[in-house]
């Protein structure tokens, strides 16, 4: 009895103002990250600064801003920025939409096989992204792929999917949509399911069609949810390398290529590692201010707390 | 009720009930119309989700002479030359049990580390009181919008400094730590949202503080833990952009090098040998995410709002 006194008596006593010993347990995180975000981070910057590159591998110097100013002034910097707005934007455009679209559909009532339906619409997302990028390179093959069999067949049409200027960033977004489709549908499923059922019956009651529902009902109260999940996706499509990257390597010329991918050429083709360093510094200080203006307006940050 | 039935009785309203059912049939058309769509649409989507599945499981199965032939026939299911020469040549002509070892040896250990970390961290911020905590998650939450493809450059002259390219500890680290950040986040987040009674109760059985959050938290954030383990199982059995730069050495091949190996090393790509790799390294992921399905999507909603 008195152990127990004793030690609810300590559990009473002992609530310091802070736990600071209880920071050893972030430590390690803090260790790993501190090697493996802070250091790359710091570095990209000093590599920034200097004309690293092939030519200058074992005697580097440091040459200022030049690489800004050549990136800067270079028109490829305002292509690649456009691109990586059309392809973000549109695909989450595409996504979220399309996501919501078919959670509704699944949701309604009288619908039968919900689970039969979000089992095969979850397949995209059970198979490795990067096998899955290169099915889709083979399939939209301008001779041998699936795709223009059937449409030369049907149409007699057979579109070079991957090598045409608008066609290659539309074919990159489509594969996005295929890709994410599954995220989005079971997100929105299950907040449209957190939506209390009697506002639906009282819908009915007053009349309200489906149009109607979802504008008086849904939308209202997912607006935070939806509008969250648009952000963080438009955040993960900005910087989704691997799409671009595999899908047509940027080409034709570089009408596909994103900051990311950019930078990923310019190190690994180009060799010319310090203008990779910026084109990665400009695509993550684009998406930090945007962040933050969007954080100013909509508080999104507060997820937090 | 029987008062209104009774007065609409009286007062003669017989013709509006009438018109009632006359307009129950009318929605009752417009609602079958409507669910007919609905089964339309959702078959669509169906087959747009599953049509690149169904492809490269046939390619898988059709020898190569058929390939460079593709025309629609070849798109559907019934044929007479399927053969399993592919998924042969894969498992007994090359050194795929060593590449599968490899790949599990990795996505093992980098999944213990990482989900390992990821518990403490999302524990500790849940339920201590550290100091600039808020500053802390501020900054988890932007560096989790850094993409990993950035850190590759640094990465590569970074290990290979520290002589820690094509070696297992130089993929290792950084893929626990890649998924550190997103399942703290997640444990966090579920922990929040659990009662803080049974941690207190263990805590007057006589359990340390620490002691009793971890053994009353940790079975109770199942769902989550579990998410983030599929999660860190993910990331390094996929990831062929870390990969592909740093292991040079056959003998430590992953699966995904492998398979660009195989099918991607002769001028043509040869699409049945990689379709049948496909579908080999699919499968086990298939099988994961249908068992965790459940865990999956309630983790997903729990991560993206609370």
């Amino acid at each position: 009895m008195v152990e127990v006194e004793k030690q609810m008596d300590s559990a009473n006593k002992v609530k310091p103002k802070s736990d600071a010993i209880y920071l050893l347990f972030l430590l390690p995180v803090f260790v790993v990250l501190g090697f493996l975000d802070f250091y790359p981070i710091a570095w990209t910057i000093n590599i920034s600064l200097t004309n690293f590159s092939e030519a200058h591998f074992f005697t580097y110097s440091y040459v200022g801003l030049t690489n800004f100013y050549n990136v800067l002034t270079s028109p490829t910097l305002t292509t690649v920025i456009m691109n990586n707005i059309v392809f973000a934007g549109s695909s989450i455009l595409l996504m979220a939409g399309l996501g919501f679209g078919v959670a509704l559909l699944i949701t309604q009532p009288g619908i039968r096989g919900k689970t039969v339906f979000r089992s095969l619409i979850l397949v995209p997302w059970a198979f490795p992204a990067f096998i899955t990028i290169l099915i889709w390179k083979n399939l939209l093959d301008q001779h041998f792929g699936a795709v223009n069999q059937v449409l030369s067949l049907l149409f007699h049409v057979s579109p070079n999917w991957t090598g045409s200027v608008p066609l290659a960033m539309i074919s990159v977004i489509l594969v996005n949509l295929w890709l994410s489709l599954a995220y989005y549908t079971f997100v929105y499923t299950a907040s449209l399911q957190s939506i209390p059922q009697e506002l639906y019956d009282a819908a009915q009651m007053d009349g309200y069609g489906t149009l109607s529902r979802v504008r008086n009902i849904v939308i209202p109260l997912l607006s935070r949810q939806i509008a969250f999940i648009t952000i963080f996706g438009f955040i993960f499509a900005w910087s989704n390398f691997y799409i671009p990257y595999l899908l047509t390597s940027g080409e034709p010329g570089i009408s596909t290529q994103i900051l990311i991918t950019y930078s990923y050429t310019e190190a690994f083709s180009y060799l010319s590692y310090g203008v990779a360093a910026v084109y990665s510094i400009i695509s993550v200080l684009i998406l930090l201010v945007m962040v933050i203006i969007v954080n100013h307006y909509s508080k999104m940050m507060s997820i937090l707390y | 009720m029987q008062n209104i039935d009774e007065t609409v009785k009286k007062t003669g309203f017989g013709k509006k009930y009438e018109n009632t059912t006359k307009l129950n049939t009318h929605y009752r058309r417009i609602r079958r119309i409507k669910l007919g769509i609905s089964y339309l649409l959702l078959t669509a989507i169906c087959i747009y989700s599953i049509f690149p599945i169904y492809y490269i499981f046939l390619t898988s199965l059709s020898p190569l002479a058929n390939l460079t032939s593709t025309n629609f026939s070849t798109l559907l299911p019934f044929h007479d030359y399927y053969s399993f020469n592919n998924y042969y040549g894969i498992i007994f002509k090359n050194p795929f049990p060593l590449w599968l070892e490899n790949t599990l040896i990795l996505t093992t250990t980098s999944t213990l580390i990482g989900v390992g970390l990821s518990i403490t961290t999302g524990i500790a911020f849940s339920r201590y009181r550290i100091p600039g905590k808020r500053a802390l998650l501020y900054m988890l939450l932007v560096l989790s919008m850094f993409p990993f493809t950035i850190m590759v450059i640094p990465f590569y002259f970074m290990f290979s400094q520290l002589h820690l390219l094509d070696t297992y500890i130089g993929l290792i680290i950084p893929y626990s730590a890649g998924a550190v950040i997103f399942s703290s986040w997640l444990i966090k987040n579920y922990v929040d949202n659990l009662p803080r009674d049974y941690e207190e109760a263990a805590t007057l059985d006589g359990y340390s503080r620490t002691g009793a959050l971890f053994r009353v938290l940790v079975p109770m954030a199942k769902p989550a833990i579990l998410l983030a383990v599929v999660l860190a199982f993910m990331g390094p059995y996929t990831d062929y952009a870390l990969a592909g730069q740093f292991i040079t050495s056959t003998k430590l091949y992953t699966m995904a090098i492998g398979m660009y190996y195989i099918s991607q090393g002769t001028i043509t790509v040869n699409y049945g040998v990689y379709s049948a790799f496909a579908i080999l390294m699919g499968i086990p992921i298939f099988i994961l995410f249908f068992f965790f399905q459940k865990y999956i999507v309630a983790g997903f909603s729990i991560a993206t709002y609370k």
